[in-house]
Formats: C-alpha cells, sequence, structure tokens
C-alpha cells in the first residue's frame, strides 16, 4: 500500500518538486495513513531507495541529495510532533566540519537524512577541534564522530580526522567510538580515508547517513 | 614557439612541438617566498614574483594572476579570511546573513578604484611586462550562477537556488553578473589572457541538466555576453562532459577544463577539433604516488588526448601536500609524452 507513496514522492523530490513531495505525504495523511507510517513506510524507504538510486547512477546531482534530506527532515520533524509515543533512537552521532573547513552543505545533507532515520544528531557546527569532536562523543555516548572536509589540507591536515583518530586511541575509544569522513577530497581519492584516520567514508551526503547508521549498528551489536 | 603560441596552435589545430602544459601552482607561492600565507597575499607583487620564480624552476607554460578565491568576496564587502598555514584561504565573513540583506546588496561602481584590486592590478602588470608576449597569464572569476556561494555560503545559496523566490534568486545573480563583466574587462584590461570561468553551477553534478538549459544558461550567456575570447569552461572540479555540447552552441566556448572525475576519452570526442580539451590529472592522488605512479598516469592520459592536437596537459589547484618530487616527475612526463616530434 505504501509503495504508490514512495513512488510518488522520490519522483518529486527527484525533480526538485519540494511542494509535489509536501502533496504526496498531505494526501496520505488524509487518506487515514497514521504520522508514524509516514515516517518509517514512506519517508525512512524513500531515503533508503534514494540511497540504492545514488550507488547505481552516478549522474544524481547535489541539488537532489539536498532535497532529499531538507524534505525528508521537514516532514519528518512535522510528524513527530503527531507522534502517540516518542520514537525509539537507533543511536547517536557527532557531526561538524573538520578544523579550518567552514563549508557546511554536505554536514547539512548527511543531519537531515540521519535525523529522519532516528539517529539524534549533534551538530557541532563548523571549524571544529579535534578534541571537541571527541569530548562531545563521550559527554552524549555518541557511536560515530562524522567529520566533514571540503578542502585538501583540512580532510588531511594534523588537526583535522587524523588528530581525533589519535585522541580516539590515546582514550582507548576505538571500539566504541567510529570515525566517518566525507567531502570532495574523498571523491577523488578513495583510500584517502584512510590515511585521515577514519573507518569508513561516504562519497555524498544521502550515503554517508547509510555509513553512519551501518557504524552505529556495528557498535552497538 | 612560446608557451603562448604553443597554447594558441593547440586550439587552432595548428602544428607545434608539443602539448601545453599547464601547472597551477597558487598556494605554495607562500612557500616559494618563505613567507606566510597572510603576509605573501597581502601584495600583488609577492604574487607575482612567486610565479615567475615557479614557472623559472618548473618550466611549465602559466603563471596565474590569482591570489585566492575569496578576493572577489573582498571586492564585494566580506571583511574576513581564514588563512592556513598549508591550504586554500576561506572566506570567514559571509556578506549576505539573510535574505533580506539581498535588497541592499549593492556592487562596487569601479571594481579597479576598489583597494582589494590593487593588489590584482599590481600582480598582473608583473606578470604582463615579464611574460605577458610569451606566457598564458590566467585569471579567475566566479560565475554569477556561483559567486554567492561566497556571499552566503554554499547551503544557504543552495537552500534559496532551490525553494526559494525566484525573484529574490536572480536579483543577487543579476548582480552578480554585473559585477562578473566589470571583473573580467578589468582582468583582461589588465594584462589576463586566460580567463578562467568557474562555473559549478554548470555542472550536471551540482544541479540537473533541465536546471541548466533553464537557469544557468541564460546567466552564463549574460556574463560573456562580451564574447569568450580566452575563456576556460571549469566546473570546480565537478564533472560536465554531458553539458560540453551545449555549452559549445550556446555560449560559444571552445576551450574546457573538465574534472578529473571525467571520462578524458569522452570528452576529447565530443570537443573533438572544435576546441580544446585539457586533460586534468587528478592531482590529490599525487599526494601518496610515488613517481612512477605519477609518472604512469601523466603517460596514460596524453595517449588518450594528444593525437590529432587540440590536447593540454593540465593540474587541479596542486594540494601543498604533493611531494616536490611528484611535480618535477609530473612536468618531466608530461614534455617528454607530449612531444610531437
Amino acid at each position: 500500500m505504501f509503495e504508490s507513496y514512495i513512488e510518488e514522492y522520490n519522483e518529486a523530490v527527484f525533480e526538485i518538486d519540494k511542494e509535489g513531495a509536501l502533496d504526496v505525504v498531505e494526501s496520505a495523511l488524509e487518506k487515514g495513513i497514521t504520522p508514524e507510517q509516514v515516517v518509517f513506510n514512506i519517508i525512512i524507504p524513500s531515503i533508503e531507495e534514494m540511497m540504492a538510486v545514488i550507488e547505481k547512477d552516478p549522474d544524481t546531482n547535489l541539488a537532489q541529495h539536498f532535497m532529499t534530506a531538507q524534505i525528508a527532515a521537514e516532514i519528518t520533524e512535522k510528524m513527530l510532533a503527531k507522534f502517540t509515543t516518542p520514537p525509539e533512537v537507533i543511536g547517536r552521532v557527532i557531526i561538524g566540519t573538520s578544523y579550518g573547513d567552514l563549508h557546511s552543505l554536505g554536514k547539512r545533507i548527511v543531519i537531515g537524512c540521519l535525523k529522519s532515520m532516528m539517529v539524534e544528531v549533534i551538530d557541532l557546527g563548523v571549524n571544529v577541534k579535534p578534541e571537541d569532536f571527541v569530548d562531545a562523543a563521550v559527554e552524549h555516548d555518541a557511536q560515530v564522530i562524522a567529520v566533514s572536509s571540503m578542502m585538501v589540507h583540512t580532510a588531511t591536515g594534523e588537526e583535522g580526522s587524523i588528530r581525533v583518530r589519535a585522541l580516539l586511541d590515546e582514550r582507548k575509544l576505538a571500539d566504541k567510538i567510529k570515525l566517518v569522513v566525507g567531502g570532495a577530497p574523498y571523491r577523488f581519492d578513495h583510500q584517502l580515508y584512510t590515511k585521515a584516520g577514519a573507518d569508513n567514508w561516504a562519497a555524498d551526503g544521502v550515503t554517508a547517513a547509510k555509513v553512519i547508521s551501518q557504524l552505529i549498528l556495528e557498535v552497538k551489536t | 614557439m612560446t608557451p603562448l603560441e604553443i597554447l594558441s596552435a593547440a586550439i587552432t589545430g595548428l602544428p607545434a612541438p608539443r602539448i601545453p602544459i599547464f601547472c597551477n601552482l597558487l598556494d605554495q607561492g607562500a612557500r616559494e617566498l618563505k613567507m606566510s600565507p597572510e603576509q605573501y597575499f597581502s601584495r600583488g607583487e609577492y604574487v607575482a614574483d612567486a610565479q615567475l620564480k615557479m614557472l623559472k624552476r618548473y618550466g611549465h607554460d602559466n603563471v596565474w594572476s590569482l591570489s585566492y578565491v575569496g578576493k572577489e568576496a573582498q571586492l564585494l564587502g566580506c571583511q574576513k579570511i581564514l588563512f592556513a598555514k598549508n591550504g586554500v584561504p576561506n572566506v570567514a565573513d559571509f556578506v549576505i546573513k539573510s535574505w533580506d540583506d539581498i535588497a541592499k546588496f549593492e556592487i562596487p561602481e569601479d571594481i579597479t578604484q576598489h583597494p582589494h584590486w590593487q593588489s590584482m592590478d599590481d600582480c598582473l602588470k608583473i606578470l604582463s611586462h615579464e611574460v605577458g608576449s610569451t606566457h598564458p597569464i590566467c585569471a579567475y572569476v566566479t560565475a554569477s550562477t556561483t559567486m554567492p556561494v561566497l556571499l552566503m555560503g554554499m547551503d544557504k545559496w543552495m537552500e534559496l537556488v532551490l525553494t526559494g523566490p525566484a525573484d529574490l534568486r536572480d536579483e543577487l545573480v543579476k548582480k552578480c553578473s554585473d559585477f562578473f563583466q566589470q571583473q573580467i574587462t578589468a582582468l583582461r584590461a589588465a594584462g589576463a589572457n586566460v580567463i578562467i570561468y568557474s562555473t559549478p553551477f554548470g555542472s550536471p553534478y551540482f544541479i540537473p541538466k533541465k536546471m541548466i538549459s533553464d537557469w544557468s544558461m541564460p546567466w552564463m550567456q549574460r556574463d560573456l555576453k562580451d564574447g569568450a575570447a580566452g575563456v576556460v569552461y571549469y566546473c570546480g572540479m565537478a564533472p560536465f562532459n554531458s553539458v560540453i555540447e551545449q555549452v559549445m552552441e550556446q555560449l560559444k566556448v571552445s576551450v574546457f577544463y573538465p574534472s578529473p572525475l571525467d571520462d578524458l576519452a569522452e570528452s576529447k570526442r565530443i570537443i573533438n577539433t572544435q576546441g580544446l580539451t585539457c586533460g586534468v590529472i587528478d592531482d590529490i592522488k599525487m599526494i601518496n604516488w610515488t613517481t612512477e605512479e605519477t609518472r604512469a598516469e601523466v603517460k596514460r592520459m596524453i595517449e588518450i588526448g594528444k593525437a590529432g592536437g587540440h590536447f593540454l596537459f593540465g593540474t587541479g589547484v596542486m594540494p601543498m601536500d604533493i611531494p616536490e618530487e611528484n611535480i618535477v616527475a609530473m612536468l618531466e612526463a608530461a614534455f617528454e609524452y607530449g612531444r610531437y616530434s
């Protein structure tokens, strides 16, 4: 019963038609679909389907990724206010851009997707010191630290994820907190994430949400 | 033949002893002069001096008048740049903080009177005097549809482009297009003979092709209304093979600087003899490659592009972590494999 909604919703998102996507949800609610069903049976499967499409189709674009995240986050926030009981959070992630890096688009896409997937996100913003990532992860009992870098020197520099990795190792937290990185430089060298000390990486914001939720499950099991 | 003549021959398809070889050394200038980035970028003379020194040392074909991309934002009111000792300076103060700021945002009446123009002008004058008749002098100009990224940040701009009021979006782009036209005219007048037209919103990696046709293209046509002489189509290292034919037809641009993520053979097939295909090495990988790996990649690329002429070998923005020996290996290989005779 939800397949047609998912199809129509994703069609609208892919066409960067925010109103169209909101109409699909509105129409579902009018037909008696609950807010919980909207999130768990339409929005989350739609994001997962989008992830599969992006993985197969390199011609998807940043605008589509952005809209996937923004629309999903907006609808989820509205639906959550109408939930009869608060949903179970699957895990927690600390996110920010690396020290010296002020580019926030990728981070914003990741956050939008994660929130819709019931992952609690603590956003430290831009230009974040390595110590702050680790301290926040410990304080909030997060399973993952996500570091976004748009420039080569912030992706591979000593004050970026390399230092986060060193701190996790020093404090013997490597099994409890996983480190994921993303951003333009990693798209050009797929092995760069290992040099940056990360456990994994993602080529785009939507896929990053998938990678992060998998790492959360890995830590929790 | 001079490097400038070799470049011209490659564009027109005339015989030349070798392909043109571009190496974009920008942030390396501060290291070259043993200065902090703040000190180095404070004067156009320093940038010109470093460019000429590096040109002499490496022997590539081009020099750059660009200090850093954020300079354009400074011409439009940006008050703070975040410098880094090992990389690209960042815009740290957005001129447009909310949509309400767009109405009151103004471009300078004459950018050549702006204090931040002075260093660019000084740099270009020196380069022009020293190598203007023999070498390509590159300048960088951001397209009107991308300039707002420097003014308000990428995510805020993306939000306005995709979900905001179209009239407000276009009000800002029009101002940026007016600024672009002033800037390209001033850069040409000061001696730049290669204009890198940075237009990420002209790449299908950023927005759908339909949006490029319906929205970006008319603005790009407006940006380049005075002609595309010396203009290089570049999308900030984002791929754009699938729009090359449209750009050639509608913008009359004939020189393309594709992404290393584009299929180079496909770029060459599309552009063919109608213009110049630039083969751009993935210089992020060069950070960790051996000299042998670097040479092998240069050889592979030149084998794809060299036949039939109309080909240039070039780099991205050359991260500072690339080992010196890889820069040397890359250029040696490019000169060796790029020979026609």
